[in-house]
């Protein structure tokens, strides 16, 4: 009997949500959502359905997973066995027949481990910076759009109001000049909004049409 | 044999449902909700509320427990928390502290 409790059995009609930690063996005929961690075998029957990350000894896979799966030993994904997830262990065996979507990698897990991590650390961060890299371009260039905008916004300020200015004295120059810092300042708001004037009845006129 | 069993050196911190008989040798931390009985053998540790059909203790279980039929506290069982069951035996031996409720 006391060899029979070793073995942790999870049964078809049972659900489990939350850490499973512990010595011994575990087998899993139900589900079990969470985390996994045990000393000896974890076999994930047929009928089992795990959406966990397995620490174990040995991890033999029948069911469906979906979790990495680390193994101080072995991992064994037999035929029927749905995997997506990590793998990780000294021996990887994977039966035809079984389904799996992720990293594999053998070898001593303690080595591997960092070295793994470092990758698998390594890996997101260069996409990271490639999407930056690809990021950025659109960036700047957003920015280089709104300041060519701004900059005619600003010519075209500078235009209308010129005109004027000639009109009243030819040679306004050294006086706009100054004029432009505080400009350049009072540019940073958004430019009054225009308002064309309609004369009485044009609306209605519109409206009529 | 039960189905589910939870053996001597295994922990789950978290919430079990189960339709069928549960065997707890090891701990048990959180929530146990079975349709079909559960029993607690010795050394078995249950830190949750349980509800289940007949519960049968011979370990340590704290918090409620809520059966749709009967309760036995075993020998060396030792319950602190409230009982709510339509049958409830306490045997010699068995520890327990907490109210019990017959639906009388």
């Amino acid at each position: 009997m006391a060899k029979v409790a070793e073995t942790t059995v999870i049964g078809r009609a049972t659900f489990v949500r939350g850490r499973v930690i512990g010595t011994g063996d575990l087998e899993i005929a139900g589900r079990i959502e969470g985390e996994i961690q045990c000393s000896g075998e974890a076999l994930v029957d047929t009928s089992g359905l795990v959406a966990a990350n397995i620490n174990a000894q040995r991890i033999v896979v029948r069911g469906a997973v979906r979790g990495d799966l680390v193994a101080d030993e072995s991992v064994h994904v037999e035929a029927g066995a749905k995997v997506v997830g990590n793998l990780r262990a000294p021996r990887i065996a994977i039966a035809s027949g079984g389904l799996v979507r992720g990293h594999v990698q053998t070898g001593s897990a303690p080595l591997a481990r960092p070295i793994a991590r470092a990758a698998s650390a390594a890996t997101p961060s260069r996409a990271a910076t490639t999407t930056a890299a690809h990021a950025r371009p659109a960036a700047q260039t957003r920015e280089v759009a709104r300041e060519t905008v701004a900059q005619a916004g600003r010519e075209v300020r500078t235009v209308v109001t010129a005109p004027a200015q000639v009109k009243a004295a030819p040679a306004p120059t050294a006086a706009a000049a100054p004029i432009t810092p505080d400009k350049q300042t009072s540019r940073r708001e958004p430019p009054p909004p225009v308002v064309p004037v309609l004369k009485k009845g044009t609306k209605a006129v519109q409206k009529k049409r | 044999m039960a189905s589910t069993v939870i053996g001597v050196g295994i922990t789950i911190e978290g919430e079990i449902t189960s339709d069928e008989d549960v065997l707890v040798q090891g701990t048990i931390r959180g929530k146990v909700v079975a349709k079909d009985g559960i029993t607690i053998d010795q050394g078995g540790v249950v830190e949750a509320d349980i509800a289940s059909g007949p519960v049968a203790v011979a370990g340590a279980v704290t918090g409620n427990i809520h059966s749709t039929d009967r309760v036995d506290l075993q020998n060396g069982a030792k319950v602190i928390g409230n009982v709510k069951a339509t049958r409830i035996t306490i045997a010699d031996g068995a520890q327990f502290k907490g109210n019990v409720d017959m639906d009388v």
